[in-house]
């Protein structure tokens, strides 16, 4: 530790792989938090969890019993025990007894993205709503052809304010809150879609995962879907994992024409930068992968091929999506019971074994990645798995709940994740070694030694 | 260290393999000193009760819970370790999972259920705080689940507010009383007070008249207690004195004694309660001024040593009145009449008595029941009962002797000398019949005695067949009747009132003893027998070397069997015949506790559910049905 700062003080380390280094210390070391507490106000499962991207400090949840609920995870309500527990109490919760509550179970919530006035609720009565969170009002109300199982807001867009919603319906819409209607319905899945996830490195890629086993790629600015991955075609070897993709995207940008990589990633940090269409170079390089390799000359037409394309990721239904931070994987569970990490470039699976897990069915689960760590968490039944997302080794199982896990979300700003599951608990699991103590005490060398990124 | 580890598994394992409902304290303490020895012993622990907590059996289930209990509250690492597993801990204890319900035996398991949620509950709200887990077990199994926890702390505290309600009520309900007490004191002394001068007035003059013989007796005594020099007899003599000076109730002085009694009633009845009372409100009412409270319990005082002092002098007198006669002096009889209705009903059945007689017994009842009456101090004259009851012995004592008949003819002439009887002495025409008719047709007096004798059916006695009064478990006796074995207790044994059997030797010994036929008999037994002993004795000692091998070979092949049927299904048990009784003996085991129960019910099934049971009724139905068709179309086949 202290060795980190006298490193960091002359400049030998970065600022930001310090920073990584100090989080994925603390996230090895991550347990069912005695300190905080989330007092869910729900009297049903916690179907999804979110904190709001902007501040990283308010937790919205959703629940079963048509209720979502957000809590302040900074500052507690009131304490216990001798001030050793902290308790968050729910800001407000909207229910069924709210005027625009939904009727029945609330499937799914998002954040907008830009800030913390507006979030948007999906329930299985088939409505998506979208509330203000000041007046506590339904401000929009879309309704969809089916019970909505998943919603989506891009983190990343900058010209445009599309929910992408999946649902029982064959069809994946995207609401846009400027307007009120749907601008888009993207056909290509074959049965409900059940979770859908925006790309991170580009505003126009949607990932959608239906009932239907397959995972489609849609470039929303074109007809169709680009992509449908493929579970056969798979890429032996993964590529450089994160820590060694700045060699490698050194590689990569010299035989490509312009570094969309450096430009998704920058976006992140600064969304005002205009985008530029990397997704033409992505569409590029597959063109020529298939054209080299001789199969499939009909994917060259995007459009076309996705209505005859009868891929599937998985063998059950897709349950589960997660792109990494940097947009280039995404990890998708099935109810095969399998997960599967994708090279969202190349659209190969790339083989990682996740050891074997059973996952709850029927229902989408929420995964959630920390990308500095390099970990995954996965709910698998009544724990939590975490993965080592390269190599698909079990690191821990977190258990606390007593039913099965829906939803993990990982706060990346204070390296805490909340879990939400059946047993209508909003769990808190935080680094073990509060931030005063690891500063004041010696370094800890066995939480430090775990992950060494660079 | 690995063999220490070893050590408290070997603890554990053992301690957990029992039936009974607790852990042996001796084995737990040694478990708890053995963990106390190293931090290696309390991660073994841990790990090897989990693993008992996932034995397919509620018994090690709830022993494991109850050694966890034990640790959980005092070692703290036993529990940060034990809490990383908690919710697998909780569904093996509670069984709240729907897929996996507790192990049998059913009875362990809810037992096991209700402790571990106790447990539960104690340990949330000891360590609830420190540990995350158990206050997430608890919120979910109370508020998700909605089992019922036995809540102690806000029992404990319900409890209190009861008892602090009661007593401020109690409180008001003694001030009340206090002041009532206070407004009429005066009335309640003068009521008293006005009684007890009566009584002692009463008192007086009984006294008066007492005062010359007892003179004289005094000093008769002197004189003649240097006469009778035995003390038994001097203490007999003293006794009599005493009864002689007490003075006794006459026509002279009945009014006295009347108005004495009425008063002494009221006394003892009304006022030494009311005097008890009212000191007992005095001594609890809290008040703030406590002047009058401390005079008024003085005066109580002394009125209740007065009242006492007159009621010693009407004891002193003989006056021996019991309250609870004087209280219900009507219902005397009654009472007492009931009383012995039982006992001769008891009687009739014990000594073979039979109803007719009931009459006599009824009457030597009544007599009893007076005769107590008069024990008890009732003093009614009983004069003219005395003079008839010495006809009424007689009488009753020739009833017991009498012979009981059934009722008939031949009592008609009874006890009268056999005589010729007219044929037809009772008017009968035979005028119209052909024939002779001899009017004078006479039956002769020996033919009479013929005809009267009385032919009598030998009637059992009514068999007394005792009930079994074998102890049971709800502290009764065993009211079945059988006649030599009851099916639930054995043999049918004498038992004293507890119910414990009195041993046959004793038995055996009392009759020999009473009856010397019997000693002889034995005796010569015991002879003959002494003789063949001896005889006996070669053959035996080649015998005996053969039996305790034959007895070890079979001892051998009972322990295989024996093994067999417990680690085989219950049929095999079956096999074995004889060494169930063996097992029975034996100390109930794991296995034994899993076995089900054979009830009735399955003895029953096993009999009329097997299969050749079933095909005959079944048969038998068709063949019922098959006669019925048959009969209503006879031409059709």
């Amino acid at each position: 530790m202290w060795e980190g700062f006298r490193k960091r003080e002359s400049g030998e380390m970065r600022p930001r792989s310090f920073a990584s280094r100090v989080r994925s210390g603390r996230i090895a070391s991550i347990d069912l938090s005695n300190r905080k507490e989330v007092v869910s106000p729900h009297k049903g499962s916690v179907n999804s969890l979110q904190v709001d991207l902007t501040e990283g400090r308010y937790l919205l949840s959703g629940a079963s019993d048509g209720s979502a609920a957000i809590y302040d995870v900074q500052r507690a309500t009131d304490y216990e025990g001798g001030g050793l527990i902290a308790k968050h109490r729910c800001l407000f919760s909207v229910g069924k007894h709210h005027e625009h509550g939904h009727k029945y179970s609330v499937s799914t919530v998002v954040w907008y993205p830009i800030d913390t006035g507006l979030f948007v609720t999906g329930s299985l009565d088939q409505h998506i709503k979208v509330w203000d969170t000041n007046t506590t009002q339904a401000v929009m109300n879309f309704k969809m052809p089916g019970k909505v199982y998943g919603t989506a807001m891009s983190s990343i867009a900058t010209s445009h304010m599309l929910i992408a919603a999946g649902s029982e319906d064959v069809q994946v819409r995207l609401c846009d809150i400027a307007s009120g209607a749907f601008t888009h319905t993207l056909s290509g899945h074959r049965d409900g879609v059940m979770t859908v996830e925006w790309s991170t490195s580009s505003e126009w890629v949607l990932v959608s995962g239906g009932c239907d086993g397959a995972i489609r790629l849609w470039d929303i600015r074109r007809a169709g879907c680009f992509l449908v991955l493929d579970q056969s075609r798979s890429q032996m070897g993964r590529r450089p994992s994160i820590s060694e993709s700045t060699s490698k995207k050194g590689m990569v940008s010299q035989s490509l024409p312009t570094g969309h990589y450096s430009s998704a990633k920058s976006l992140m940090h600064h969304k005002k930068t205009p985008l530029r269409p990397g997704i033409k170079q992505l569409a590029n390089l597959r063109k020529n992968q298939i054209v080299a390799k001789g199969t499939m000359v009909q994917r060259i037409h995007p459009g076309m091929s996705s209505s005859r394309s009868h891929a599937t990721a998985h063998y059950g239904a897709v349950t589960g999506l997660r792109a990494t931070q940097d947009g280039m994987y995404l990890l998708s569970a099935g109810l095969d019971s399998r997960f599967r990490l994708w090279d969202i470039e190349s659209g190969c699976n790339t083989l990682v074994n996740f050891e074997s897990t059973r996952l709850q069915s029927g229902k989408a689960i929420q995964m959630a990645v920390a990308e500095e760590a390099s970990l995954v968490f996965v709910p698998c039944m009544m724990s939590v798995k975490v993965f080592d997302i390269w190599t698909g080794m079990t690191s821990r199982t977190l258990r606390g709940h007593f039913e099965a896990v829906n939803c993990c979300y990982y706060n990346r700003q204070d390296q805490e994740l909340y879990t939400g599951s059946n047993d209508r608990q909003i769990l808190v699991w935080s680094p073990s070694i509060p931030v005063i103590a690891e500063v004041v005490l010696p370094p800890n060398p066995s939480t430090l030694k775990i992950r060494k990124p660079l | 260290m690995e063999g220490e580890e070893g050590e408290v598994r070997r603890l554990i394992e053992r301690a957990t393999d029992s039936t009974d409902p607790d852990v042996d304290p001796r084995l737990l303490k040694a478990i708890k000193s053995a963990v106390r020895s190293s931090n290696g012993e309390v991660a073994a622990a841990v790990d090897v009760l989990m693993e008992k907590m996932k034995k397919e059996h509620s018994q090690v289930r709830y022993l494991a819970v109850l050694i966890i209990d034990e640790l959980f509250m005092r070692s703290k690492l036993f529990r940060s370790l034990f809490v990383t597993n908690f919710d697998h801990y909780l569904s093996l204890s509670v069984g709240f999972r729907r897929g996996q319900p507790l192990p049998p035996p059913t009875k362990v398991a809810s037992l096991l259920r209700t402790k571990s949620i106790e447990f539960l509950e104690k340990w949330n709200i000891s360590f609830g705080f420190h540990y995350r887990q158990i206050r997430l077990g608890f919120n979910y199994l109370k508020d998700v689940l909605r089992f019922q926890f036995p809540n102690r702390l806000e029992n404990q505290a319900r409890l209190q507010r009861e008892a602090r309600e009661r007593e401020m009520r109690t409180k008001e309900i003694l001030v009340k009383k206090f002041e009532n007490l206070k407004s009429n004191f005066s009335t309640i002394k003068g009521e008293v007070q006005s009684t007890l001068d009566e009584m002692r007035q009463c008192l007086d003059i009984v006294r008066i008249r007492r005062d010359g013989p007892s003179d004289f007796i005094g000093s008769g005594e002197h004189d003649e207690a240097e006469l009778i020099r035995c003390p038994e007899l001097q203490h007999i003599r003293e006794a009599s004195l005493k009864e002689s000076e007490k003075v006794h109730e006459n026509n002279d002085n009945k009014a006295i004694f009347d108005v004495l009694r009425d008063s002494y009633k009221i006394l003892i009845s009304r006022h030494l309660v009311s005097v008890q009372d009212w000191m007992s409100v005095l001594v609890r009412v809290d008040l703030d001024d406590n002047r009058f409270r401390d005079s008024a319990l003085k005066e109580f005082i002394d009125i209740r040593k007065s009242l006492l002092s007159v009621k010693n002098e009407c004891d002193e007198l003989g006056f021996s009145i019991n309250t609870s006669g004087l209280a219900d002096e009507e219902d005397d009889d009654i009472i007492w009449e009931e009383g012995k209705i039982e006992v001769q009903d008891q009687e009739s059945k014990d000594g073979n008595l039979v109803k007719g007689k009931g009459k006599a017994t009824n009457i030597e009842q009544v007599k009893e029941s007076r005769n107590s009456a008069l024990v008890t101090g009732k003093g009614k004259a009983i004069d003219c009962e005395e003079a008839t009851s010495e006809s009424e012995a007689l009488r009753s004592k020739l009833l017991a002797e009498a012979p009981v008949m059934t009722w008939g003819s031949c009592l008609d002439s009874w006890g009268s000398t056999q005589r010729d009887v007219m044929a037809n002495h009772r008017g009968l025409e035979v005028e119209g019949h052909w024939g002779r008719v001899d009017y004078d047709a006479v039956i002769p007096a020996e033919k009479i005695a013929e005809l009267n004798v009385l032919a009598s059916v030998y009637k059992e006695k009514p068999a007394d067949v005792r009930p079994c009064l074998a102890p049971l478990k709800n502290g009764g006796l065993c009211q079945r009747r059988d006649l030599k074995v009851c099916p639930f207790h054995g043999p049918i044994v004498p038992r004293d009132p507890e119910g414990n059997a009195m041993s046959m030797n004793k038995k055996a010994a009392g009759e020999g003893s009473s009856s010397n036929e019997e000693l002889v008999r034995r005796l010569t037994k015991q002879a003959v027998k002494n003789v063949r002993e001896r005889e006996k004795e070669e053959h035996d000692m080649v015998r005996s070397l053969k039996k305790a091998k034959l007895a070890r070979v079979r001892e051998h092949n009972e322990a295989v069997l024996r093994e067999a049927a417990l680690a085989s299904t219950v049929r095999s048990q079956g096999v074995g015949g004889g060494e169930e009784h063996v097992i029975k003996a034996k100390k109930p085991t794991l296995a034994s506790m899993l076995r089900k129960k054979v009830m009735v019910k399955d003895r029953l099934s096993k009999k009329l559910l097997n299969a050749r049971v079933t095909e005959a009724a079944v048969r038998q139905l068709s063949q019922g049905e098959e006669a019925s068709y048959r009969e209503a179309y006879p031409n059709q086949w």
